[in-house]
């Protein structure tokens, strides 16, 4: 009966109960709305980041990273390979030397890392020969070796397709080398910064003029991205004397972005679950000091303060129990939707590019957020409803039936 | 049996000690059907409100069938009241949002009666107001003395030891006042519940067998009738 009541109760002023359920509702759905889109933006930049560039590990020699000498080549090479190989975790791998190196053309000159591939392999690990204007990844080439430049760099050496441009580093003895490639094709990436340092030649090019036996660095694509740091750590026992770093090793900032995006999504749920609290509470209490009479009607005739208190504590329960879920399935249906559209930012295309971000955003929510809204919902209901019960109780029947309307 | 002893009840208002109800001795029988008059602040309510337990004297004691009220603490005070007093407010007081029979329901269910029992009270007592066809109907969707009507109802179904109405004929017209006390007469002589009014309502006095006048808080007159 009670319960029966605190429901009934709810909707003896339904247009103030309304208010406050829509506005939970619209609460919920605005921080889903904005946790979806963040959340969304932040797995897009990092696995456009991890499947243009990154991969899930990378594996260099120990010193590499640090100094970039053309000698400091992985040790173990083949041992190495073919543990990966033979592990069903791994996606696929893709063997990369890399060489820092001046470009020029005739239109102008540039700092670039030339990066030494085996196409057929690469295209296991990352999706550049996605980003190609015309799709020639190495496929068509004539006598010059091949290269492939960046909208960017392309734009900066007025370098277009055909183009020689001459590239110089020093080789694995210490000389000077000065090599000529043919721009074969142009890249674009979402990431401008990316773009600007890259150039893709093939492997066995690279390997002559750089008179190298080894390779530089070891990308690995997994199956399940949840396995990376599992994996990472038995490569390290396995294989001591290598640097093994994961994606979030090797482009921290992405994981710092990660991390902030956790912390914005904790604030947002503060900052919703405050928003329900006041709320309710100003609701309860309205709902408190209007009924003054009628409670201590109920106190007079026996009801007592357990069954009171809990009466209001009900009253706030139906105000979330039917706001949450409605606030949940609207979000629901929406991040669901969009998830499958995307959200077109396409006016702000290059703004985004330029963090590594396309101009589509498919907002995602780990189901989890679900879960723990709907429960912060009613513990929220419940602790802000203990301040309009306790006042509740505190009245005087005596009092209330002779003074209150 | 309502025995109360030197109850005196003092108020502090502002800076003035104000006296409502001074040295007053009581016995109540069970079955009495009496009226407490006297003129607005003589200290009628608050002499009712010490009786039901809903205000503290400051001296004195007031003992039903044994049980001296003044001494209980909060949560065995509304308990008892749940069990041994009714209460019939002027402004009928029902719960808006239930129905006439969940309202004369309401108490037996906080007394864990069963269904079957409370049905058949229920059933009964809005029979004996006269309210059989309303039983669905809301506080809004009746009269005021429907209304009252099923207060009297309410404060019979959970079988108190005495019923407790404040100015409950104020706010009806004499039809309905006339109907009401009828009701409440057959009622106390039916259910052997006592009546205790609280009233300056001549109808309501005319009916009572004993009249209790009180003004400035003392009892001036006492008389069967």
């Amino acid at each position: 009966m009670i319960i029966k009541i605190a429901f009934k109760n709810i909707w003896r002023n339904s247009l103030r109960s309304w208010t406050v359920i829509i506005a939970i509702t619209l609460g919920i759905f605005g921080g889903l709305a904005v946790i979806s889109t963040a959340t969304g933006l932040s797995k897009m930049r990092q696995n456009n980041a991890i499947e243009t560039y990154i991969s899930h590990l990378q594996i260099h020699d120990t010193n590499f990273l640090q100094f970039s000498r053309i000698n400091d080549t992985i040790p173990q090479k083949a041992e190495l390979i073919s543990y990966l190989n033979s592990s069903k975790l791994v996606n696929g791998l893709s063997k990369r030397i890399k060489t820092e190196s001046f470009i020029q053309s005739a239109g102008g000159t540039s700092g670039v890392i030339l990066n030494g591939i085996s196409p057929d392999n690469e295209k296991n690990v990352t999706r550049i020969y996605q980003k190609l204007n015309h799709g020639n990844y190495f496929q068509k080439h004539k006598r010059k070796p091949p290269i492939i430049l960046s909208q960017i760099l392309s734009t900066k050496l007025n370098a277009k397709i055909n183009t020689t441009v001459q590239c110089s580093f020093v080789n694995s003895y210490g000389e000077s080398v000065v090599c000529v490639f043919k721009v074969i094709d142009i890249f674009q990436t979402n990431n401008s910064l990316y773009d600007e340092v890259n150039a893709f030649v093939k492997m066995e090019d690279l390997k002559a003029y750089a008179k190298l036996k080894g390779i530089h660095e070891i990308a690995v694509k997994l199956e399940d991205e949840s396995n990376v740091e599992t994996f990472r750590n038995e490569l390290i026992s396995k294989f001591p004397n290598h640097q093994i770093d994961s994606w979030r090793g090797i482009a921290p900032e992405l994981g710092y972005a990660d991390k902030m995006m956790n912390l914005i999504l904790i604030i947002f749920l503060i900052i919703i679950m405050l928003a329900l609290a006041f709320g309710i509470i100003n609701t309860m209490l309205m709902a408190v000091l209007e009924r003054k009479k009628e409670l201590g009607m109920l106190l007079s005739i026996g009801m007592n303060k357990k069954k009171v208190f809990g009466m209001i504590i009900w009253e706030s329960v139906f105000l979330a129990l039917l706001s949450g879920p409605l606030g949940l399935l609207c979000s629901y249906i929406a991040i669901t939707t969009f998830a499958k559209k995307g959200i077109d930012l396409s006016f702000a295309a290059s703004g985004l590019r330029s963090v590594g971000i396309e101009s589509t955003i498919y907002p995602y929510v780990e189901n989890r957020f679900y879960y723990i809204i709907s429960i912060l919902v009613i513990l929220t209901a419940i602790l802000s409803s203990l301040y309009p019960a306790i006042k509740a109780l505190k009245l005087n029947p005596s009092e209330t039936l002779r003074t209150a309307n | 049996m309502i025995t109360i002893k030197n109850i005196r009840k003092t108020y502090q208002s502002g800076d003035i000690e104000v006296q409502a109800l001074q040295d007053i001795s009581l016995t109540i029988k069970p079955g009495e059907f009496t009226a407490i008059v006297g003129p607005s602040g003589s200290g009628k309510t608050t002499l009712l409100n010490i009786i039901g337990g809903l205000d503290s004297p400051t001296k004195g004691s007031v003992k039903i069938n044994e049980t001296d009220i003044t001494q209980l603490p909060e949560n065995e005070l509304i308990d008892f009241r749940l069990h041994h007093i009714g209460f019939i407010f002027q402004s009928y007081n029902l719960i808006p949002v239930l129905t006439a029979k969940e309202n004369v329901e309401f108490l037996m269910l906080l007394q864990k009666k069963n269904e079957q029992a409370r049905n058949e009270r229920t059933l009964k007592l809005l029979k004996a107001v006269g309210l059989e066809d309303q039983i669905h109907k809301r506080p809004n969707e009746m009269s005021g003395g429907q209304q009252q009507r099923v207060a009297v109802a309410r404060a019979l179904a959970s079988k108190p030891s005495f019923i407790l109405a404040d100015e409950p004929t104020a706010n009806l017209d004499s039809k309905s006042s006339e109907n009401l006390l009828n009701i409440m007469q057959r009622l106390n002589r039916e259910e052997k519940t006592t009546f205790i009014f609280s009233t300056h309502d001549q109808r309501v006095i005319d009916k009572a067998n004993r009249i209790i006048t009180i003004e400035d808080g003392k009892i001036i007159s006492d008389t069967s009738q």
